[in-house]
């Protein structure tokens, strides 16, 4: 960070306090991200971009105000404050939620995240190079193969965070995702297989990745899937493999977990603290330490980030926290708060989110199946988390009869009710993996998080179909 | 920060990029202010303010493109960004479909679209518009605690390209959302209502409030029915997905690239003869209206469906080249990061002749379908979706509301089963239209 910088933000705290703030946080943000988009074989685009900026929070006679500016001048700093502060006392006359944070030892600490390969260092031709070999083996996989499609960027990101509880921390990381998205045609039958890989990493991530477990994956799940049913409608037994498995970890459960939902009244699960609500078999973990997509070392309220434990043999004993909703329910703060850019105040997010390993392997869990659908690779999800109700879009499947695996099916979508799955969750396997990169929408935000799973069964749920 | 000058950085990069050996550029500056109201829980929580202003470069060599953007607009990084742009576009790779970008024309304005009481909001305002919803709630029934919020922004723009385009444009916009969730014992009782429109007037913060509240009470007491195939009856916020993802399959690249589950439905019947659907974003002061599109082209109201058949696709420049077409001024620019896609403007379905109340008695046993989403695969067209919100109609009476319940199908089969269209529907952002549609056999996936 250039001490100018760090003077700035100091000055701008001081200057929070003087008026009047209990708190004010003043957060530094710089994303330099370049990206290439390739079209069956034809490198169309080339990209880059820069956000800067700097974001002010305040709590002004218990009321939040945020204010935030792209010009990092002190003038422009100075009127970010002097507008928070106006945002608080603009809402002092109306009742509602009470702003309050829990006081924390500060942190004062710098970050840079090492990589192998800065990005920066290849030109753009190399990198272009790279990518139109991936794409190539896709196209060449199958005369079914209509388009390939893959997306490389990687973003450099920098946070400097400054608050009156005198925490002044910095913190730079590199993140690289790529993707790739394969449509398949046969007739009037179209199908698409997608692969991404992601991490908190330089371009030696590129270099390695090999495209059969890359494009040619997808261009392979693309042209299967043309020959793949509709699924049968019904209440089913699943088996859902690690990426399934992440998003419902992520959907049914993480989210219910977030510390604001909870003091707000928008979790399922706020009034179980202790309780049993899943089957022994399950715990949930949130751990922003792993070497996956959402790592951090700090959250962006400045807080040393740990992992934690949200359900335990099936009891819930945690929930994710930020400095506010440590301090309604009574917690922890253990780094889960933070912010898209410097335009957003930090919310609680979850990071990398996994259901621990049991110790089955997945023909175990398989050959108690009578009847029921395996669910492999996640497209989407989302919750409605006040009433427990989710919902996960996944990317192929097959019926299991006897414990086998028999026809491919395609489009399928599942739905259940939280507490009712995890009490239903009655094998789980050994192969924990978290790949599932990609950015999560939270309030109008979006975030670099990860999710996984071992292979696990659940009972009762609800597998939508055509036929 | 309102006197942001947006003119002379766009001025400058144009004037940079017109000394290089370049085939065609467009540049595109913005600002910003906005206002938000965030409530949470018991009721307000949060006041921000945000400015936001940045320039955007394309740049196209050998019809390859290069695209950079800078959130500064000081001198040195505009000349940054233009250089970055520039290099990019050599070392891109010929687009074959790419066949330039669009001249200028000259369109009368679409007025109305830039309304005072939002430039010169004020945060107490805001905060009493979100305490009005609040409120509004709390008179139907007392103790919910919710989500929402209320967010207003004005914003101004100046797009420049190589081939003389230069438009100005300045737009407001306000929107309006809450949640309020009542608990029962373990029941729960949860909906939302919103609004969005150009001009403050528009919003109505009582209505909003009142309305969540009745539907969120209206969710107590849901239950799982049985699978099978019945009737869905979708609510105009429900047909407003159906609609959007059709006119989104039908624009732009992706469409003309034979790349979604619309893309060979041009000429062809997808629905009854009184499916008609009209892209108009020409109305005076409504949400998805301009003068220009977002590479300066004119809009005009374009006739998308009439009498069920597909008459038109979507274009910007790039994918009306691929057709050897003309741009139909479909072109939606996001923002300053240079991206430049394609997509609807105002969708007006036009109303049938069926009364909302006919069309729930007349059904004997069916879905009544409040929220869901019925975007489908783009590609293949398939969807397996929640009904998030919906109630079970027997015999005419809508019976109580229903959980856990999935429909699935093909998106074209929805249109062509659209058997009643009701006259009543609902306005959004005075441009949108939808009506209510009853639908015949959907599979559904419950219990």
């Amino acid at each position: 960070m250039v001490p100018i910088l760090r003077d700035l933000l100091e000055s701008i705290v001081e200057g929070g306090l003087a008026k009047g703030a209990s708190f004010c946080e003043v957060r530094y943000f710089e994303e330099r991200s370049s990206g290439i988009g390739v079209e069956n074989g034809v490198a169309k685009v080339l990209s880059s971009g820069i956000l800067r900026g700097i974001g002010v929070r305040v709590i002004v006679d218990g009321r939040w105000g945020f204010a935030s500016t792209n010009v990092v001048t002190k003038e422009s700093a100075e009127k970010a404050l002097t507008d928070a502060i106006g945002c608080a006392r603009s809402i002092t006359a109306y009742s509602g939620e009470e702003a309050r944070i829990i006081e924390v030892e500060p942190s004062v600490d710098s970050i840079k995240h090492e990589v192998k390969i800065n990005p920066e260092d290849i030109d753009p031709e190399g990198k272009v190079k790279r990518v139109l070999e991936l794409e190539k083996a896709a196209r060449g996989f199958s005369d079914r193969v209509k388009d390939v499609f893959v997306n490389y960027r990687d973003v450099l990101t920098k946070v400097a965070v400054c608050n009156s509880l005198g925490t002044f921390v910095e913190e730079i990381a590199p993140r690289i995702l790529i993707s790739c998205r394969v449509i398949a045609k046969e007739g009037d039958n179209m199908q698409e297989g997608y692969e991404r890989i992601g991490n908190v990493a330089g371009y030696e991530l590129i270099e390695n990745i090999s495209a059969e477990d890359f494009s040619l994956k997808a261009a392979k799940r693309a042209v299967d899937l043309l020959g793949a049913h509709p699924p049968p409608r019904g209440m089913y037994t699943v088996v859902v493999d690690p990426k399934v498995g992440g998003l419902f970890v992520h959907e049914a459960i993480g989210h219910n977990s977030e510390g604001d939902l909870v003091f707000s009244g928008g979790s399922i699960i706020s009034d179980k603290m202790g309780q049993k609500i899943a089957s022994d078999l399950v715990t949930i973990i949130d751990d922003p330490t792993r070497d996956s997509y959402g790592r951090f070392t700090y959250d962006h309220e400045g807080v040393r980030a740990r992992p934690h434990t949200i359900i335990r043999n099936g009891v819930l004993v945690g929930f994710l926290h930020s400095l506010e909703s440590a301090a309604k329910l009574g917690g922890k703060p253990e780094g889960s708060a933070r912010a898209q850019s410097h335009h957003y105040p930090p919310i609680v997010r979850m990071s990398n989110t996994y259901l621990a390993p049991g110790d089955m392997s997945l023909e175990e869990i398989l050959e108690d199946v009578d009847v029921g659908v395996y669910l492999s690779g996640s497209q989407y999800g989302y919750v409605e988390s006040e009433k427990g109700q989710f919902t996960c879009k996944v990317e192929e499947a097959w019926l299991i009869r006897g414990g086998e695996f028999t026809e491919r099916l395609r489009d399928v979508a599942v739905s259940g009710l939280t507490l009712e799955a995890l009490k239903n969750i009655t094998a789980v396997g050994r192969d924990l993996k978290v790949e599932m990169p990609g950015m999560c929408g939270k309030s109008g935000q979006s975030m670099f998080v990860d999710a996984g799973a071992p292979h696990f069964r659940i009972d009762g749920i609800v597998v939508g179909g055509r036929r | 920060m309102s006197g942001v000058d947006i003119f002379t950085p766009v001025e400058k990069a144009a004037r940079l990029l017109s000394k290089l050996d370049v085939d065609f550029y467009d540049v595109f500056a913005s600002f910003s202010r906005t206002l938000s109201i965030s409530i949470l829980g018991r009721g307000i929580r949060e006041a921000y303010s945000r400015v936001d202003v940045g320039i955007g470069v394309r740049v196209f060599k050998n019809k390859g493109m290069g695209v950079a953007f800078s959130q500064s607009l000081e001198d040195t990084d505009v000349e940054a960004t233009v250089k970055k742009a520039v290099g990019f576009a050599r070392a891109a790779q010929p687009d074959p479909y790419f066949k330039g970008i669009p001249g200028p024309s000259k369109a009368p304005e679409v007025s109305g679209l830039c309304d005072s009481a939002i430039v010169h909001l004020t945060l107490e305002e805001a905060g009493g518009f979100s305490k009005e919803m609040i409120d509004a709630a709390e008179r139907v029934r007392g103790g919910a605690t919710f989500f929402g919020g209320f967010g207003a922004s004005h914003a101004r723009g100046y797009l420049v390209a190589s081939t003389g385009v230069a438009v100005e444009v300045e737009k407001t916009l306000a929107s309006a959302y809450i949640q309020p969730i009542y608990r029962e014992g373990g029941d729960v009782g949860s909906s939302y209502e919103f609004d969005y429109a150009v001009s403050l007037s528009e919003i109505d913060p009582h209505w909003i409030g009142r309305q969540a509240a009745e539907k969120a009470i209206a969710q107590f007491g849901s239950r799982r029915i049985e699978s099978g195939f019945l009737p869905l009856i979708l609510l105009p916020e429900a047909s407003a997905s159906l609609f959007s993802s059709l006119l989104s399959a039908l624009s732009g690249e992706a469409a003309a690239k034979g790349r979604t589950f619309a893309s060979n439905t041009l000429g062809k019947q997808i629905g009854p003869e009184d499916l008609e659907v009209l892209d108009d974003g020409t109305i005076p002061g409504a949400i998805a209206s301009s003068t220009y599109d977002g590479e300066g082209v004119p809009k005009k109201p374009l006739r998308v469906v009439e009498k069920g058949r597909v008459l038109s696709f979507l274009h910007n420049s790039y994918s009306a080249g691929i057709m050897n077409v003309k741009s139909t001024g479909h072109a939606i620019r996001g923002g300053y990061s240079g991206n430049v896609g394609a997509g609807p403007s105002n969708i007006r379905v036009k109303p049938g002749d069926s009364a909302l109340d006919e069309i729930i008695s007349e059904t004997k046993r069916g879905i009544l379908v409040q929220n869901a989403s019925f975007s489908p695969n783009m590609v293949s067209g398939e969807f397996s979706t929640t009904i998030d919100e919906g109630f079970l109609v027997e015999d005419g009476v809508k019976k109580h509301p229903v959980k856990n319940l999935m429909a699935g199908g093909h998106i074209l089969d929805l249109f062509k089963n659209i058997e009643m269209i009701s006259k009543e529907g609902r306005t959004f952002g005075k441009g949108h239209f939808f009506p209510a549609v009853k639908i015949k056999d959907v599979k559904l996936s419950g219990k």
